[in-house]
């Protein structure tokens, strides 16, 4: 019975094999048969710092502005500035970790892609760096995270936050009140469920961000003719 | 929200501006559709008035909604009912208005007295400018004063300097910026087809499967257009955009394909792409036994770098197997040699294009205009669209974009070029009837020979062939290309120029007479877009002192040269009168143009515009009611579409020992031409406040450059010292550099070569040798 029983599954094997070698050669006589339909090559493609994020998570648009708004969210706009000492300053960690966690691919596993956390129920906030692993280089725990999330924690504020939503119209495109680096991904802060309320774009579907708002900051010395009004 | 709704969401938010989205109901409610309808509806916030225009800046035309308070514009949005833009704008469009107020903003006239510009009243400069413009005419001829004026002339302002210049004084020196940024698109569409502009319309958009941008950074140039094409694919993932370019861009960033070639090498590319399609017998056989014919021209035209340049083609008609033949040196694996694209490259460009199952549409702008091979690259695109017989169907279609509000609506339609009437060329006695007709003038004052195409004008100024110039909305002392002959040629002593615009400029500062003019919604016009969109804005806000429309300028200088009979009109009633009167030349199933009424009521309305109307689609029998037949190229004697085999052939000046780099120059998105109006508008400014030079990393390592640091670029025309910008807003490949030419303080057209396509004219502003060293 026992050796009918491996016999049958050594024919089946076979019979699996045969099968898949059907199927790959076929598929590959038939693409050979469609219109020179090259598969694209992977080639290195430059990463220019203040461009890169502009269309990254774009392809998610779609489904940002379907998303629900998260009631009693702990994420609030004051978490937010709290965790970071000044404009652009890497937020601090406000959970515990543990040492042998430092390695980056422990922290994407949750900040690269965002999704819902039961242990602090809430929705992770996503990196916009996912490139960039040695995290614990720039973010470090706060004191007194070592059990649970932390609220509104003070880290020293340095600069005050920006106005939010400040267009120099009434209506028009805020600029970006804040400097790219590092932060050139839009959707990775102001979209998705891990977003603060506060600084999610009402209109995620737009991908385009830098069509419509400008960069603000620093500012520049007002526009002045030069003086002979040609060449410098 | 399910994922579904999220779609529809999508499209609904097309329908309402991002602005509105940013401040819900705090001035926006009421506001969407209703406020379009009349331009007049009561607003819907206490004190603001939402009236419709078509935006200041780009060629795609977006419906704004301007809102005005106190007779003050003070905010702009989308209007959710234009076709164009669907309520989304730009960076630019967003802060438009602001660009009425800067501090700097010429109210009055100014005169050169004692080598000083000094205030005059307006009456007595129009009086100066009348007498100068008659008194160069007695000593030296008509063909001694010359007018130079914008694709941003509203089509009235067009109108009235045509009828001036070729109807009332009697010359073709008549020519507009737009000869520097679309001429080659205009020669295209005439060698191909006999007639201008586009046969599609934005609306491809929403059908077409595949997006192939050549040389045009679509995503910073033509943004709102972009921005549609990123929509569609997100709403239909199979959907694809290959950009093609000489440089990697936001873009390259965001399209699917990404394909650099070296520059020049497109007319290549595009060849190997045909030759593909013959060589696989993808042709569309039917099409092209029916609707195509053959044809090849001269070659080895030159560049025009000499003075009096001329060049006539001669078109010789051959057969589809004559043109295999000629094809036969574009094989891909000798374009790869030549254009660095891998034959697997240029194989799966000619496969999108000849999938049957796949609706493809081409995107081109100043890439393929300002070339030396201008007219044969726009020929080259519409090949291979009409090889598969990809064109005039929904989604289908070969789009040359344009970059002034109304390129195609004055410049090409009203046609304020030496060789055109408002229909037809000067040198067709047909046209020469209509138009003495038309104006009422004597058939022998319109004179059948063009004269200057624009560098050849500035270089009749330079001689001193032209004595007198009226310059009107564009600022030719920044964008001229090898600037410096130019701009000595308007300095010379014996040389009256005429400035009219809105802000000090590097061309006002050379002009004898300054005169302030009223801007945008500041008086009433229409404008036409790339799509064939007449759009009408209303006079909204008073104009600042004593400026004045560049139309009624000239009807005030006209009257005092004693043509008051020809220019009949009043200030209230001239824009209805004249839309009249021009509606005239262009009646007819061909190029029928909306009424008055009609343009006032509508977000803007396509041309041809028949029996009430649109034409979406020329020359396919379901859309277009000149077509006879399914298809119907009615432009060409024979009715067909002209394939022309057209060469590679290479630019004048290329990388050598010396200037071992090409030198590219364009735009941003943050400013628009040469930045006269952009740079007054602090966000925009604040955003690029000046230029630079764009490096290829390992090239500045090379060089030993910094981000920032000074970099000196030499030319034969001249050098340049700007900051370095390593791997900013875009990235060339190595041994090509970048400079925007917005900024008046780095004027990187005195680099520029002054060459051009023998068949349009527009100069090469992409490609010269340039040398590149740390400051």
């Amino acid at each position: 019975m026992s050796v009918n029983r491996s016999r049958l599954f050594l024919i089946g094997l076979a019979v699996l094999l045969m099968a898949a070698v059907v199927v790959v050669v076929g598929q590959s006589l038939v693409a050979d048969r469609e219109p020179a339909r090259v598969l694209p090559v992977a080639e290195a493609t430059p990463t220019l710092p203040s461009e890169a994020g502009m269309y990254a998570r774009a392809a998610r648009a779609v489904d940002y502005a379907a998303m629900p708004t998260e009631p009693n969210r702990k994420r609030t706009l004051a978490a937010f500035y709290a965790r970071r000492a000044s404009l652009g300053a890497p937020p601090v960690i406000p959970h515990p970790v543990e040492e042998r966690d430092a390695s980056g691919k422990t922290c994407l596993a949750c900040h690269g892609d965002g999704g819902w956390v039961p242990r602090f129920e809430a929705y992770t906030p996503v990196t916009p760096h996912p490139e960039l692993t040695s995290c614990r280089q720039c973010h470090v725990p706060l004191a007194g995270s070592e059990s649970g999330m932390r609220g509104s924690t003070s880290t020293g504020q340095i600069t005050q936050p920006p106005a939010l939503r400040g267009g120099v119209m009434p209506g028009s495109p805020p600029p970006i009140p804040h400097g790219l680096e590092m932060r050139e991904n839009c959707r990775a802060c102001h979209a998705g469920p891990g977003a603060v309320d506060a600084l999610r774009t009402t209109h995620p579907e737009r991908v385009s961000c830098r069509q419509c708002h400008a960069l603000g900051a620093p500012p520049a010395a007002a526009f002045a003719r030069p003086p002979e009004g040609g060449a410098r | 929200m399910n994922r579904r709704e999220a779609l529809r969401a999508l499209a609904a938010t097309a329908a309402m501006s991002a602005a509105e989205a940013t401040f819900p109901g705090v001035l926006f409610r009421g506001g969407g559709g209703a406020s379009t309808a009349g331009a007049q509806t009561p607003p819907a916030e206490a004190g603001v008035v939402w009236r419709k225009t078509p935006c200041r800046f780009c060629g795609v035309g977006c419906g704004l909604l301007v809102g005005i308070s106190n007779g003050r514009a003070v905010a702009v949005k989308g209007d959710p009912t234009s076709p164009v833009n669907l309520g989304l704008g730009c960076v630019k469009g967003y802060h438009s208005v602001m660009a009425l107020y800067g501090k700097d903003r010429l109210t009055q006239a100014l005169v050169r007295k004692d080598g000083k510009l000094t205030p005059v009243p307006m009456k007595e400069a129009l009086d100066l400018v009348a007498a100068k413009m008659a008194e160069t005419i007695k000593a030296h001829g008509k063909d001694a004063v010359a007018m130079y004026g914008s694709g941003q002339w509203t089509i009235p302002d067009g109108y009235v300097a045509s009828k001036l210049m070729k109807g009332a004084i009697g010359t073709n020196n008549l020519e507009a910026n737009a000869r520097l940024c679309m001429a080659s698109a205009v020669t295209g569409f005439m060698t191909s087809f006999g007639l201008d502009e586009p046969m599609g319309c934005y609306e491809d958009i929403d059908h077409a499967d595949v997006f192939v941008l050549w040389g045009n950074n679509m995503a910073e140039m033509h943004p709102v257009l972009f921005s549609r094409l990123l929509e569609r694919r997100l709403k239909n993932p199979e959907v694809k955009i290959i950009d093609l370019a000489t440089r990697w861009t936001r873009t390259s960033m965001a399209a699917d394909r990404s394909i650099l070639f070296k520059p020049q090498t497109d007319l290549a590319i595009a060849n190997a792409i045909c030759h593909e399609i013959l060589r696989n017998d993808w042709v569309n056989a039917a099409f092209v036994r029916n609707h195509v014919s053959f044809h090849e021209g001269k070659t080895n035209i030159g560049y025009g770098l000499e003075d009096k340049f001329a060049f006539k083609d001669e078109p010789k008609t051959i057969t589809l197997e004559r043109y295999r033949e000629l094809l036969a040196e574009y094989a891909v694996e000798k374009v790869e040699a030549l254009s660095g694209v891998p034959a697997r490259e240029l194989r799966y460009l000619a496969s999108l294009y000849a999938d049957p199952k796949k609706k493809v549409m081409s995107f081109w702008c100043m890439g393929f205009n300002q070339h030396t091979r201008g007219t044969w690259i726009n020929n080259l695109i519409y090949n291979i669209h009409l090889l598969v017989g990809k064109i005039a169907t929904p989604g289908n279609s070969p789009f040359s974009l344009t970059g002034q509000p109304s390129a195609c609506g004055t410049v090409r339609e009203v046609g304020t070029l030496t060789h055109r009437l408002p229909h037809g060329d000067v040198t067709d006695e047909k046209a020469r009837k209509q138009a003495a007709e038309i104006w009422q003038v004597p058939l022998e004052r319109i004179a059948p020979k063009p004269t200057y195409h624009t560098v050849e004008m500035f270089r009749a100024l330079d001689r001193g062939d032209i004595r007198f110039m009226w310059i009107q909305v564009t600022n030719p002392m920044v964008t001229m290309p090898k600037l410096r002959r130019y701009r000595d040629a308007l300095k010379k002593d014996d040389r009256f120029i005429v400035v009219s615009d809105v802000y000090p400029t590097p061309t006002t500062d050379v002009a004898d007479v300054v005169l302030p003019a009223a801007m945008w919604i500041e008086r009433e016009g229409m404008w036409g877009n790339s799509e064939r969109r007449t759009q009408h804005f209303d006079k909204m806000l008073t104009p600042p002192g004593e400026a004045m429309s560049d139309a009624w300028q000239m009807i005030e200088v006209a009257r005092r040269m004693g043509f008051e009979k020809l220019f009949p009109w009043t200030e209230a009633n001239h824009i209805p009168e004249i839309w009249r009167e021009y509606s005239r030349f262009q009646a007819g199933p061909e190029h029928e143009m909306a009424s008055y009424d009609e343009l006032r009521r509508r977000p803007g309305v396509l041309w041809p515009f028949v029996n009430g109307k649109e034409t979406k689609w020329r020359y396919n029998g379901q859309y277009d009611p000149a077509a006879k037949g399914p298809f119907d190229f009615y432009g060409k004697p024979d009715r067909r579409a002209w394939i022309w085999f057209r060469p590679y052939e290479a630019p004048p000046e290329m990388p050598d020992a010396q200037y071992p780099f090409w030198l590219n120059t364009g735009r941003v998105v943050e400013h628009w031409h040469s930045g006269s109006l952009t740079r007054r508008v602090p966000v925009l400014h604040n955003a690029v406040p000046a230029a630079y030079v764009e490096l290829h990393p390992a090239d500045a390592r090379k060089l030993g450059i910094a981000n920032g640091q000074r970099v000196r670029l030499t030319t034969r025309r001249g050098g340049l010292v700007l900051p370095a910008q390593i791997d900013g807003r875009a990235r060339p490949p190595e041994g090509q550099v970048f400079v925007p030419f917005f900024d008046e303080g780095y004027l990187i057209n005195e680099l520029t070569l002054d060459a051009f396509c023998p068949i349009s004219g527009q100069p090469d502003y992409k490609k010269c040798a340039v040398k590149v060293e740390r400051a």
